[in-house]
């Protein structure tokens, strides 16, 4: 995965670059959205990070010039300000993802993760966290080498979790994920489906229970 | 904004010139109806006693006195009726000679006091048998002597005469004294409506609201006024917005080389892993994390501070997805530590500011796992109140120390002998937060049986 760093500070951008790479990502890096426009023209991208306080142009301008243009790489925005205002600046602009500095190398991996994941699920089949592999066209899922043999509710839990792998996904939501419009179900039911997605994936993929509202799938990479 | 009336205070505009207008003009009325009284009566008197005189002297005429023989006295019966229809009654009279002597009429009526020849004198006076009388005796020469005639009325037949006029007078004066009452009262409460509304405008205004006043609606007088208190908001707002980004630059000025120094600290950290400086660059890096966190807590101290949020930064804050985002930031640090970190949500709106409601449930589920042993129990609750909701974060942690509950609250206290790498601002900031959405927090705290922190939101 090829990921564009738009960050100034040497600092940042160079421990952002030696990060990702050891998280086994591409990475290229430029200083300024003039020299992003131009690397967008150049290379193909999965994910770009864009600092917002960049000189000149901002990093919000460039997400809204980028948008403007049709370009829909997913963008992870790094801020120094935590207002909210800046945040729902961010993603009415069309950033994807938003991250408050100082922040640590593996959550920005797995957000950066987590875009590619979701831009892929739209265009692509497939979806992997660690060894889970999950064929989102054929609704199969595979861990390793050997394909899982789960039903239509446990799949459609599965992806849930999997589509939102390393965030809490609320009980609510996948209870809705299993039952559809028409049928009723007890929020019992994500319990046994999830006890027995649990048995099946063994110790490779880990479900975490939030108590009081709902389950994790941890991505092993983060 | 009610406020009890102070006593070094002056009075209130109203009362004065209620008092100024009412006490001078309540006088100037009680003169009036003096006046009036007087100005009524005193004519009304000279005009009766010219009636009496006159009676005297028709009375007179009815003396035959010859120069041989008493002077005799007799009304014919067309003269008596004449005179009881002027007088409201035949009035009483009598005849006497210059010495006092009675010669004719109503003995009762008494001698008059000396005087000349023509002459009328008056008096009124308490005769027994008769009552208040006035009299006025009426001095003639005839036939070489002088005679008096003494006519008298009774104070009550000229009373009732003079009642309809006096009635009729003062009864307006009373009138006229209720009207101006009446007016001044409406004048000066009419008068002072815009200064009411202005008032009233003022008081339901918030604290946060910085926008001018409409110095167009209000009357000239307090124009001067109001573009005072414009320029005063203006210049507050100002201060604000300069505060605003000031504290926006610092945090760029302080975040981006933290955020440069913990990554790279933290690619040292793994490959130093194993080397002899490893246990160094560890340390640096967790006193780097604290000195983040810091900063962090510090910029939004702050941000929180009242005059930077406005009331547009109000919204509906839905409570359940405050909760889960407390809960999963917070995930990874307490499952690292083995702390069941979980939830207990029902559906809840509060109006209130989103980021910093963010920031104060942040802090209280820090401050939770951070002083809660391993493997304890964490839960973040959100309810309805009546109006209103709260937000709660209980751990089974070792709770604080009756004596340090008032004191955590403040600036950079920390409890003595804890662990942990808390700034000591946490419950500042939530403190402060508190206080902008006007909520109440309540820290129940029990040694050996963990901590209750609850925000509680209403109205």
């Amino acid at each position: 995965m090829r990921i564009l760093i738009v960050e100034d500070d040497e600092l940042v951008a160079d421990a952002l670059k030696r990060g990702l790479t050891a998280a086994g990502f591409v990475v290229d890096r430029v200083g300024s959205a003039e020299q992003a426009e131009a690397a967008f023209v150049a290379e193909e991208f999965d994910v770009a990070v864009v600092d917002i306080g960049l000189p000149g142009v901002d990093g919000l301008t460039l997400v809204r010039r980028m948008r403007h243009a049709g370009n829909a790489l997913p963008v992870l925005i790094l801020t120094a300000r935590d207002g909210l205002a800046d945040r729902v600046d961010a993603l009415d602009l069309g950033a994807d993802d938003y991250l408050v500095k100082p922040f640590e190398l593996p959550e920005v991996a797995a957000r950066c993760r987590a875009l590619v994941r979701r831009t892929r699920s739209a265009t692509s089949a497939e979806l992997r966290i660690g060894l889970l592999r999950l064929d989102l066209a054929e609704r199969t899922a595979s861990l390793g080498d050997s394909p899982l043999e789960i039903t239509r509710r446990e799949w459609a839990l599965l992806e849930c979790l999997a589509l939102d792998a390393g965030r809490v996904v609320r009980k609510e939501k996948l209870l809705r994920a299993i039952g559809g419009w028409d049928e009723e179900l007890t929020p019992n039911a994500v319990e046994v489906y999830v006890s027995r997605l649990r048995a099946k994936l063994g110790d490779a993929v880990g479900i975490r229970t939030v108590r009081g509202l709902g389950y994790r799938l941890d991505d092993p990479a983060s | 904004m009610t406020q009890l009336p102070d006593p070094g205070r002056p009075a209130s505009i109203a009362r004065r010139l209620l008092t100024l207008l009412l006490v001078p003009l309540g006088g100037l009325l009680l003169l009036a109806l003096l006046f009036d009284y007087l100005v009524v009566v005193g004519p009304l008197r000279t005009a009766f006693d010219r009636q009496l005189a006159d009676a005297a002297v028709v009375i007179a005429a009815q003396v035959r006195s010859e120069a041989a023989g008493e002077p005799t006295l007799e009304l014919p019966p067309l003269v008596a009726r004449q005179l009881a229809e002027e007088q409201g009654r035949l009035p009483v009279y009598a005849l006497r000679d210059a010495g006092g002597r009675w010669l004719a009429g109503d003995v009762r009526l008494p001698a008059a006091a000396a005087g000349g020849a023509g002459s009328a004198t008056y008096a009124t006076q308490l005769l027994p048998s008769l009552g208040q009388v006035r009299i006025v005796w009426y001095r003639w020469a005839t036939g070489g002597r002088t005679l008096t005639v003494a006519v008298g009325q009774l104070t009550g037949v000229r009373d009732a005469a003079a009642r309809p006029l006096v009635t009729a007078t003062l009864t307006l004066d009373v009138l006229q004294l209720v009207a101006v009452i009446a007016l001044v009262l409406i004048g000066v409460r009419r008068g002072l409506r815009p200064l009411l509304e202005f008032r009233d405008e003022l008081a339901a205004r918030s604290a946060r609201d910085l926008r001018p006043l409409d110095a167009q609606r209000v009357p000239e007088e307090m124009h001067a006024l109001v573009v005072s208190l414009n320029a005063l908001l203006e210049r507050a707002r100002a201060t604000a917005a300069a505060q605003q980004k000031f504290v926006a630059d610092a945090a760029h000025q302080l975040r981006t080389p933290l955020a440069g120094m913990q990554a790279q600290l933290e690619l040292l950290e793994r490959d130093a892993a194993g080397l002899a400086v490893g246990g160094q660059v560890s340390a640096v890096r967790d006193g780097l994390k604290r000195l983040a966190h810091t900063a962090h807590q510090l910029l939004t101290l702050a941000r929180a501070e009242g005059s930077g949020t406005l009331d547009r930064d109000f919204v509906a804050v839905d409570l359940p997805a405050l909760v889960a985002a407390a809960v999963s930031a917070h995930l990874d640090s307490a499952l690292s530590r083995r702390i069941d970190l979980g939830a207990e949500t029902v559906p809840v709106t509060i109006h209130g500011v989103e980021w910093l409601l963010r920031e104060l449930l942040a802090n209280l589920v820090d401050n939770a796992v951070r002083y809660t042993p391993d493997g304890g129990v964490v839960t973040v609750r959100c309810g309805v109140l009546p109006g209103g909701g709260f937000l709660e974060v209980e751990d089974d942690g070792p709770g604080i120390p009756p004596a340090e509950r008032p004191l955590v609250m403040q600036r950079f206290h920390r409890v003595p002998g804890t662990a942990g790498e808390g700034s000591g601002l946490g419950l500042a900031i939530v403190s402060d937060i508190v206080t902008l959405h006007g909520a109440r927090f309540e820290l129940g705290a029990v040694v050996g049986r963990g901590t209750r922190a609850r925000v509680e939101f209403r109205g």
